[in-house]
């Protein structure tokens, strides 16, 4: 093979991973918060379900592509992808075991941060292009919610960064060899709480789902798309969260390490991916949405001051180790 | 607003529960019943599907036409025409829109002869309206597929009335007493 042809080949075999792995995920949530209802979920199409993903994407593919004759036609036909774009250009950087990945960048954590903010610009394209006051509404909420939880996001995500002493994921997840830094005492713990927290508030989860609340506001950003527009803006959202979860997989559940012969490396990370999102769809079955000022006065007054309480103790307990050693 | 408490003991503890709740569902067995392939027992007093029945033991038409449903039917579905004759009375015509009935069971409680009655099904799903608009050979026919609900009519009135026994002693008291 070329050496030119493998960065040509890399992104498309993870975009392609990506998008089955996403539409699967849906019937994972979907199967995981019925049997949290006593239900069953998904059963008739495919054994026990499992061909409903295929049938809902051609469902969408089929569906009426409709515009509302007052939206803003340009902003709204182009707000899916860029809504999408960088939701699937989070995977860039995450590596999948040692070596494997399509760019592992030396500033990988900060790229991961940077780009996945980035999908508010198309969520409020969507919004605005809509002309439709209450899409309007959930993107202004978004806007709000997102930029407030982002911070503390990334400073729940330093702590491991300082703790690997490393931007780069695949030098974070190799110095979880020994120890996963969900492990670690006191700290661990509490940043894998902090960006637990702030990842579902980043998603936009139940608890925090006030921009696409059902009841006030029906889907939210997303009411007037249909069709494939819809599918790829819940493909984009989809994405974000399982990029999200292999993030946090990465930086505190050790990444690839896992027993058994090296090759199983990828199986693991998937599978703490996999149980990060389980824990939070958990979450989201289990609580009720709180309101907006709750919601900023959780990130500002508590999560905030809290994680940057955190990272300067971890700063101290790095310091105090190294020069120890 | 200011007595909500949110110390971090009440906050765990009230999260530690909402957690638990939905995790210990987790593993109960569904209760879904898997509809076409499964059915569930219907309680023996579900309102369903409306028939007319013949008698048991003559084989006769129960109905006699006497009009009672029709006068009761609060949406107005039931009509009924009366056939005399010199033995007992017939319905010439009954007929019952269905699609416009809501199930209310007036009609069945005060039908004197027991003779419509109530079904367990709930299978009327149609595409065509006309399906929905019973006669009097349809009704029949209903009563004859489906197995019947239990306790309907006056079945249901003699149970939930005063016991008979107890009326009849209480009558013959005052009778027994002069003796």
């Amino acid at each position: 093979m070329p050496a030119w042809l493998s960065p040509l080949i890399a992104p498309f075999v993870v975009l392609n991973v990506v998008i089955g792995l996403v539409t699967y995920v849906t019937l994972l949530e979907r199967k995981f918060a019925a049997r949290m209802q006593s239900r069953i979920g998904p059963y008739r199409v495919g054994p026990h379900g499992l061909l409903q993903p295929i049938a809902d994407a051609i469902k969408l593919m089929m569906k009426e592509d409709i515009i509302p004759r007052v939206a803003d036609r340009r902003v709204f036909n182009l707000a899916p992808v860029v809504f999408l774009v960088p939701c699937m250009l989070i995977f860039a950087t995450l590596p999948f075991a040692p070596g494997l990945g399509v760019a592992d960048l030396n500033i990988g954590i900060l790229f991961f941060v940077a780009v996945s903010s980035m999908e508010i610009v198309g969520l409020f394209m969507a919004g605005w292009g809509s002309n439709n006051k209450y899409a309007l509404l959930s993107a202004m909420r978004a806007v709000n919610q997102i930029i407030s939880y982002d911070l503390p996001f990334i400073f729940a995500a330093l702590v491991p960064v300082m703790l690997a002493g490393s931007l780069k994921l695949s030098d974070i997840a190799s110095a979880q060899q020994g120890l996963w830094f969900v492990f670690y005492p006191v700290i661990g713990q509490l940043a894998f709480l902090a960006f637990v927290v702030s990842t579902l508030a980043a998603e936009n989860r139940v608890p925090f789902d006030i921009l696409e609340a059902e009841s006030e506001l029906v889907a939210g950003f997303r009411v007037e798309y249909s069709g494939m527009k819809f599918a790829l803006i819940q493909l984009g959202e989809y994405a974000h969260i399982v990029g999200s979860s292999m993030l946090g997989a990465v930086l505190f559940l050790g990444a690839w390490a896992g027993p058994g012969p090296e090759w199983l490396g990828p199986v693991w990370l998937l599978l703490k991916a996999m149980f990060l999102f389980l824990l939070f769809t958990w979450v989201r079955w289990s609580f009720v949405r709180i309101r907006v000022d709750q919601i900023l006065a959780l990130s500002w007054k508590v999560l905030l001051p809290a994680t940057l309480m955190l990272l300067v103790t971890t700063a101290v307990v790095v310091v105090w180790r190294t020069a120890g050693v | 607003m200011s007595e909500v408490d949110t110390s971090v003991k009440t906050v765990v503890r009230a999260v530690t529960r909402a957690m638990w709740v939905t995790f210990a569902n987790l593993f109960r067995t569904p209760v879904t019943v898997h509809y076409p392939d499964k059915t569930r027992t219907l309680p023996d007093r579900y309102r369903g599907l409306l028939a007319l029945v013949y008698e048991k033991d003559t084989g006769e038409e129960a109905c006699i036409g006497c009009r009672l449903c029709e006068y009761v039917c609060p949406p107005a579905v039931i009509k009924v025409e009366m056939l005399k004759t010199p033995a007992r009375n017939y319905a010439k015509t009954f007929t019952l829109e269905l699609y416009a009935c809501e199930f209310c069971e007036l009609c069945v409680q005060v039908c004197p002869t027991d003779a419509i009655v109530m079904m367990k099904s709930f299978d009327m799903a149609t595409s065509d309206r006309r399906d929905m608009l019973l006669d009097k050979d349809r009704l029949h026919a209903l009563g004859m597929h489906y197995e019947r609900s239990w306790a309907t009519g006056s079945l249901l009135r003699n149970m939930q009335g005063p016991p008979k026994m107890a009326r009849a002693e209480e009558h013959a008291k005052p009778a027994g007493g002069e003796a």
